[in-house]
């Protein structure tokens, strides 16, 4: 196999505050292949965002090695290697859905002639083809992360990174839109970082599912997720499904996962 | 799952003419009533007003407290015909109008430059607020006649100093709105751009000017009325031949009473109007609130 989408080597990150510092990341190692759907599952404050964060470039690490298909994340971002979903949908209240979707492709200068295609095309992947003219308040918050996602998609990155994007829907919405997304993962081909803190979501989801601790953050260990596909209803109902689920929340437990006051 | 449009203006119509019925109503006994008094002494006096008892002569004062509705009805007429005679009021709220326009447009060109620069640059910031919210804190009628004599010196008179003193305090709310509006994009929001790579100028362009619109007319309309403050103040404490705050000092040092109720009245149609066309402006201009809850 070619470069690893992610590496990180002795990964580190120190935030310096008032009260002291805080150790949001501390040693992580971990290498992503391209294509592989990994979930970073801890509870708060236990660095998975920070890590997120650090991967988008959107801060700097304190120490160690974080390669990002074996360039620097300043580079991939550079370059636009990554689309990135936020945990709220972020949409621009002024644009219309089409427009939201058109946005990095605006930014980036896209060729004018294949913007229009690329942004519908993006919406009929995400189901959302008949809302093109509406403005965002008038989807329902569901609807509203299905846009940020055929956003994140648009402009063709092979990276997507994650943010707990369907952690404010309820559980119903987000069984359907894990669905969904599985299916968009499965068409693009894309390499998914996916942020959460659902165990149930994570394994539905992921090729792996990387357990993190807090106090100091850290990477407490990695489940290998050997669920059968195509994944549905009844692989949420599978004794595999619930063995791994166990699985994870032992790890969970073991690096006193819940005992996070938060 | 998909929100109803719903009319901004819809249901506020039937409540406004309930209020101003009730209001015509108590209006009329309290008119009486204040009058009686000067008319009584009228009558005391050995006056000629053609009415015999106090209350019948309360609705006919040459000078009344309060106007009776017909004697208003009757001076608006007067007033306002021909309408673009030198003396007559439509004619002078034009003036007036004209000044508090252009006196916005130099406020919203003023007002959005500085909100620019004060999110643009923390030195900026620092150097000038201290110094902005100091020039409000000058009492615009004693800067007025200053003012008008400074650009008096340069051959500036009629009606350009009155617009300068409008947008004076005017630009204020602008720039303070307008900073806001530009600070409003969430975190998030910026953070995407930046995973955009987008460069400064296109995340103003594409996220802090239009996050501003809503900001900007909002403090619009409270500029607006600002603006016709200073204007009518500007015309009062400065030599002036047209305006409504002309026709005021006139008046008011006449005690003509109708003819201040009727510049008043034309005064306050037209900071309605303003605001009105802002309002109208603003749908136009920022057509995704139309119909949005808020």
């Amino acid at each position: 196999m070619a470069q690893p989408a992610v590496h990180l080597k002795d990964l580190n990150m120190v935030f310096r505050g008032a009260q002291g510092d805080t150790v949001a990341l501390q040693d992580a190692n971990l290498d992503i292949q391209q294509g592989e759907f990994i979930s970073l599952i801890g509870p708060s404050g236990c660095g998975k965002t920070t890590l997120l964060r650090l991967m988008a470039d959107l801060i700097t690490p304190t120490g160690g090695e974080l390669l990002i298909g074996g360039k620097s994340p300043a580079q991939a971002r550079q370059e636009r290697a990554y689309g990135y979903v936020f945990q709220s949908p972020a949409l621009l209240e002024w644009r219309t859905v089409l427009n939201n979707v058109l946005l990095p492709l605006d930014v980036m200068n896209t060729p004018k002639a294949t913007r229009q295609a690329r942004a519908h095309e993006m919406l009929k992947l995400v189901g959302l083809e008949g809302f093109a003219g509406r403005y965002p308040w008038q989807l329902s918050g569901g609807m509203q992360q299905r846009v940020s996602i055929a956003r994140a998609l648009a402009f063709d990155p092979s990276l997507l990174l994650m943010d707990e994007p369907f952690g404010a829907l309820d559980e119903i919405t987000r069984e359907h839109l894990n669905g969904e997304l599985l299916r968009l993962w499965q068409e693009t081909g894309k390499t998914v970082v996916f942020v959460t803190h659902g165990i149930s979501e994570a394994v539905f989801l992921s090729t792996r599912v990387v357990v993190m601790t807090s106090r100091p953050g850290k990477i407490e260990g990695v489940v290998d997720i050997d669920l059968p596909y195509p994944r549905n209803v009844e692989t949420r109902e599978s004794p595999r499904f619930f063995e791994l689920a166990t699985k994870v929340r032992e790890l969970l437990r073991q690096g006193h996962g819940f005992d996070a006051d938060d | 799952m998909i929100k109803a449009r719903r009319p901004v203006m819809a249901g506020s119509v039937g409540p406004m003419i309930i209020v101003a019925v009730i209001a015509l109503a108590l209006y009329w006994p309290l008119m009486l009533w204040v009058n009686a008094g000067a008319a009584q002494r009228s009558l005391n006096s050995g006056a000629d007003l053609g009415c015999a008892t106090a209350i019948a002569c309360a609705t006919q004062l040459r000078n009344p407290v309060l106007p009776a509705p017909a004697q208003l009805g009757s001076s608006l007429r007067t007033m306002s015909l021909p309408p673009m005679a030198p003396t007559s009021v439509p004619y002078n709220t034009l003036v007036t109008a004209g000044e508090t326009i252009v006196g916005l447009l130099i406020a919203s060109v003023l007002g959005i430059g500085l909100a620019v620069g004060l999110v643009g640059s923390r030195a900026f910031e620092r150097v000038t607020l201290p110094w902005l919210i100091a020039s409000q804190t000058v009492p615009v009628i004693a800067l007025a006649p200053m003012l008008a004599v400074v650009l008096g010196q340069y051959g500036v008179q009629g009606w350009l100093p009155k617009a300068l003193i409008a947008a004076y305090i005017a630009f204020f709310p602008v720039a303070v709105g307008v900073a806001a509006g530009l600070r409003s994009p969430d975190p998030m929001q910026e953070d995407l751009l930046i995973t955009y790579r987008a460069s400064g100028w296109q995340t103003f362009w594409k996220l802090r000017l239009p996050a501003s619109l809503p900001f900007l007319f909002t403090s619009l309309k409270v500029a607006a009325t600002a603006a016709l403050i200073g204007s009518i103040v500007a015309e009062i404490s400065t030599i002036s031949f047209s305006g409504l705050g002309k026709m005021l000092a006139e008046n008011s040092r006449a005690s003509d009473t109708l003819a201040l109720w009727v510049i008043m009245l034309y005064g306050a149609g037209l900071g309605i109007a303003l605001v009105a066309v802002l309002g109208l402006i603003e749908r136009l201009v920022t057509p995704w609130r139309a119909g949005q809850s808020r």
